[in-house]
């Protein structure tokens, strides 16, 4: 009888891969050729990056054989209103091949996801990161669901199994021969989580274990609203103080909760708040947005005359989507502006229009001409919620006219959506939006494999450029 | 503004990890040239304070790796990618005899790892570091189930890998301190094996009534691992450090009950009255306790206690009656048994009894007694209370440090490997197997 047993290394890792990775973004090969892949700006040729977990199994048995078996990972996650348990799940396929025989009575058989090809499920090719990435809601789970971590001191726990044969979840219970538990976190040990409610800004601020004082992060996201806390911890753990900020839909800012109600001298406090800090370098902080958060980070990094270091933006305007009610920034509500959406035939509404150039508020376009620091803006070309390649073209063009283009750093990814985040989560290409008035279902845009990637190489991108311009 | 208190970064990957896990220490963004001191602080359960340091030179891109960059000085030498942990020793000011282990094994040992501007070796604590990171070593894999073992008598505890099993199972024993002491279960069980640790000296039993345990209670402890549901009740190894070697033979050459696929002995000896129980095998010793030195140091000196070996068969577990594979472990310096006089002696009876194939020994120059799982800091002697009596003495137990480090390492990544072949590999425990693992 053959007992398999499966092991991950790392057992316990930090998301996002180490800044001393040396290795580049792998493009699995059944997408695209290598000739494409030559063409593409922002990746290099293809190799193989150190693997961040490697997963190895093996057996003994006493047959020489192939034997086909399938992994799969199962992480869950509580939705903290609804508290229910979500499954996501994902089917890798693998072939065994047969590897060292010595003896009759025992073979040694074993397999390295990191080397080996996946034939099927959820992912194809050689993807030492697919059972990670290629998380899928399980057969049965409501649609629209989106994998994002709220609680970022407790890790995500990922059951990694082994089945025998080459199966997919919706064939029902197949028996697991083998299991391995990995955890995956956000914060490293020794960062703290601070909460901050002082001088009106509400936020959640990060810092790096160590004596201090670090470079430090304004981190902006979009108009989902509320207080996304997991990309900051992950700066954090790679020793960057970093703070989170609430502009918008977080019950503790004034006003209803449908409209920004916070202006120019909130934004300017928040910087100011961290600059501050004891433990923050008053002249080394940069400011990151993504989405909404891209046309928040230009205005304050190029308005408010405060002096950030850099700016970073993912897929965002140039100008405000939604009407200002005054001239510090604050919106007005947010009434049906709904000319500019439109619905693919699955009733999904895609945003892309509203932050068309041509559809921003005049008053709100930021003066780019005016920026003093490095830029980088990064575009994910299946955008389907904004206008991206737009408005990274109208940045680039104000720029060069103006002389300025070597503070202007493009990365352009094809097939990723618009929710580039840190590497090795999902991505969603569409996810519910709203209840009311009524149920919609939003199109991100991005496919699962190249997002993926797009996800990797812009991360350990940004963390280059956050290190030449923070720490250097 | 201070470049280099902005600049200079270290990070450990992985953070996180099992404590037989190597990591990586890598230092970037000093100056070219500049010289550094890599720390690292613990401070255990008991609170004392451990530390170990490296002195390191940055190179022309300013980054120092410790798993590659030799050091020039400090608590270890050369490039010991792990040297910051094998060589923690108690901070300046400690009492002596110290010597770390970890009692909770349900939370991480954490040690700040910091970086301090030239070749220091004293009073780190009155200085701020240039930059610093925290650093978790776990011995419970994630997944991994702790549940204490009380039935039967027994004091216990069992640890299940995580996964549907059933997994193949393993006895632990220490030795002559007694307690029940978990980190090596646990780490077993993070890499597949349900492992039961066994207290035998120091048992709820013994403490309440004063009597040892007889034979039966480790008959009874290996029955309560073989029923369990999830464990292979065909597959279950014993592994024995110091005094449990010597239970450890005693029970897989003459326990009717006890059938094992493999044994694990680490600084012991065959050497104890063969029809004797504990307490008769103690007594044993006792007995010879006149035997016992003291250094200059005034430290105990115990592995004359068993010798010679003798020829008196009836002093020496059979050990060519043995019917599975035998791993020694070994260290040459070992100064509390003569382990590997015993090994020697073993080796002999069995190439006599014609089962000598079924014998590895690992042998290692420098080594002491304590032969543990890698990456902890090596005592080469410490405060020990004996069984019975309520005093303390300082036992040597030998070795020097980089190479009863090394050692460990060695040692225990075969151990493993000869775990891992004979507990998941074939059908057939008596032939020798080969393993790419």
């Amino acid at each position: 009888m053959a007992l398999i047993h499966v092991q991950v290394t790392y057992t316990m890792s930090t998301c996002g891969p180490p800044i001393t990775d040396a290795g580049q973004t792998r493009w699995p090969p059944p997408f695209f050729s290598s000739e494409d892949a030559a063409l593409l700006p922002g990746f290099p040729k293809q190799s193989f990056p150190p693997p961040k977990a490697i997963l190895k199994t093996s057996s003994g048995s006493e047959r020489e054989h192939f034997c086909c078996l399938t992994l799969l990972s199962l992480t869950c996650f509580a939705a903290s209103l609804a508290m229910c348990f979500n499954v996501f799940t994902v089917n890798l396929t693998l072939t065994v091949c047969k590897h060292g025989f010595m003896f009759p009575l025992c073979l040694l058989v074993s397999s390295k996801v990191t080397t080996d090809h996946s034939v099927g499920g959820s992912y194809l090719g050689c993807e030492p990161m697919g059972l990670f990435w290629g998380l899928q809601p399980a057969p049965g789970e409501r649609e629209g669901l989106r994998l994002r971590k709220k609680n970022v001191e407790a890790p995500y726990t990922v059951h990694i199994s082994l089945l025998e044969g080459h199966v997919s979840p919706s064939e029902g219970q197949t028996t697991r021969l083998a299991t391995v538990t990995t955890e995956r976190w956000y914060m490293a040990p020794g960062v703290k989580r601070i909460e901050i409610r002082q001088d009106g800004v509400v936020g959640t601020l990060f810092l790096p274990p160590g004596p201090g004082p670090f470079p430090a992060i304004l981190d902006l996201w979009g108009m989902g609203g509320g207080l996304v806390e997991y990309r900051s911890a992950l700066f954090a753990s790679r020793g960057y103080a970093s703070l989170s900020l609430a502009y918008f839909g977080h019950k503790e800012l004034p006003g209803p909760l449908n409209r920004i109600n916070v202006g120019d001298s909130y934004f300017k406090s928040a910087f100011h708040l961290l600059q501050a800090h004891s433990q923050v370098c008053t002249d080394r902080i940069g400011i990151f947005g993504l989405s909404f958060g891209v046309y928040l980070s230009l205005r304050i990094g190029i308005h408010l005359g405060v002096t950030p270091s850099c700016l970073i933006c993912i897929n965002g305007p140039v100008g405000s989507t939604s009407k200002l009610s005054d001239p510090d920034g604050k919106t007005k509500q947010f009434k049906s502006e709904q000319t500019n959406w439109t619905f693919d035939d699955q009733g999904y509404v895609s945003f892309r229009k509203v932050s068309l150039p041509s559809n921003l508020f005049n008053g709100s376009l930021v003066k780019t001409e005016n920026l003093t620091c490095p830029l980088m803006y990064i575009v994910g070309e299946d955008d389907q919620s904004a206008s991206s390649k737009e408005n990274a073209d109208l940045i680039e063009e104000t720029l060069r006219s103006v002389g300025k283009s070597h503070l202007f750093t493009r990365l352009s990814y094809p097939g990723a959506g618009h929710l580039i985040e840190p590497p090795y989560s999902p991505n969603s290409r569409a996810s519910l939006w709203s209840v009311k008035p009524k149920k919609l279902v939003t199109l991100w845009g991005g496919h699962l494999a190249p997002h993926a990637a797009a996800q990797e190489d812009s991360w350990r991108k940004i963390l280059e450029f956050l290190e030449s311009n923070l720490r250097v | 503004m201070d470049r280099k208190q902005c600049c200079v970064k270290v990070s450990v990957q992985p953070s996180r990890g099992l404590v037989d896990e190597k990591f990586v220490v890598l230092v970037q963004n000093a100056f070219p040239g500049f010289q550094l001191t890599v720390h690292a602080h613990h401070q255990c359960e008991d609170g004392h304070g451990w530390e170990a340091f490296g002195h390191y030179t940055a190179d022309a891109t300013g980054t120092v790796n410790v798993s590659e960059d030799p050091s020039l000085g400090g608590t270890y030498s050369g490039a010991e990618p792990m040297g910051l942990l094998w060589s923690l020793r108690p901070v300046p000011g400690s009492k002596p005899g110290l010597r770390m282990r970890k009692k909770n094994v349900q939370t991480p040992m954490e040690i700040t790892v910091s970086v301090y501007q030239g070749h220091q070796t004293e009073g780190f604590v009155d200085q701020v570091p240039l930059t610093g990171v925290v650093v978790e070593r776990w011995y419970m894999a994630p997944g991994v189930q702790r549940i204490p073992i009380t039935e039967d008598g027994l004091t216990a505890t069992l640890f299940l890998p995580s996964g549907p099993g059933p997994f193949p199972g393993l006895l632990d024993l220490w030795g002559g301190g007694g307690q029940l002491v978990e980190y090596r279960a646990a780490l077993l069980a993070s890499h597949g094996i349900a492992s039961l640790a066994l207290d035998y000296l120091t048992p709820k039993i013994t403490m309440e009534t004063g009597k040892m345990v007889d034979n039966q209670y480790f008959e009874t402890a290996y029955r309560v691992l073989q029923q369990h549901p999830k464990v292979l009740g065909s597959r279950i190894a014993m592994l024995g450090l110091c005094f449990g070697t010597s239970i450890t033979l005693k029970m897989a050459v003459y326990s009717q009950v006890v059938k094992l696929r493999c044994v694990v002995c680490i600084s012991g000896s065959h050497v104890q009255p063969v029809d004797g129980n504990l307490e008769q095998i103690l007594s044993f010793f006792k007995k010879n306790a006149d035997k016992s030195c003291f250094n200059e140091d005034n430290e105990v000196i115990w592995r004359d206690l068993l010798l010679p070996i003798p020829t008196d068969p009836s002093l020496k577990v059979d050990v060519g009656r043995l019917q599975c594979p035998l791993m020694l472990v070994v260290g040459e310096d070992d100064q509390n048994c003569p382990a590997y006089e015993s090994a020697m002696d073993m080796k002999e009876m069995m190439e006599r009894a014609g089962n000598s194939h079924l014998l590895t020994i690992l042998s290692y120059p420098n080594a002491g007694h304590l032969i543990e799982p890698p990456h902890t800091p090596h005592a080469r002697s410490s405060s020990l209370r004996t069984i019975g009596s309520r005093h303390m003495l300082m036992a040597l137990w030998g070795g020097q440090t980089a190479e009863h480090s090394r050692a460990q390492e060695d040692s225990w990544k075969k151990m493993l490997a000869f775990l891992r072949e004979n507990l998941y590999g074939g059908t057939d425990p008596g032939a020798r197997l080969i393993s790419h693992l």
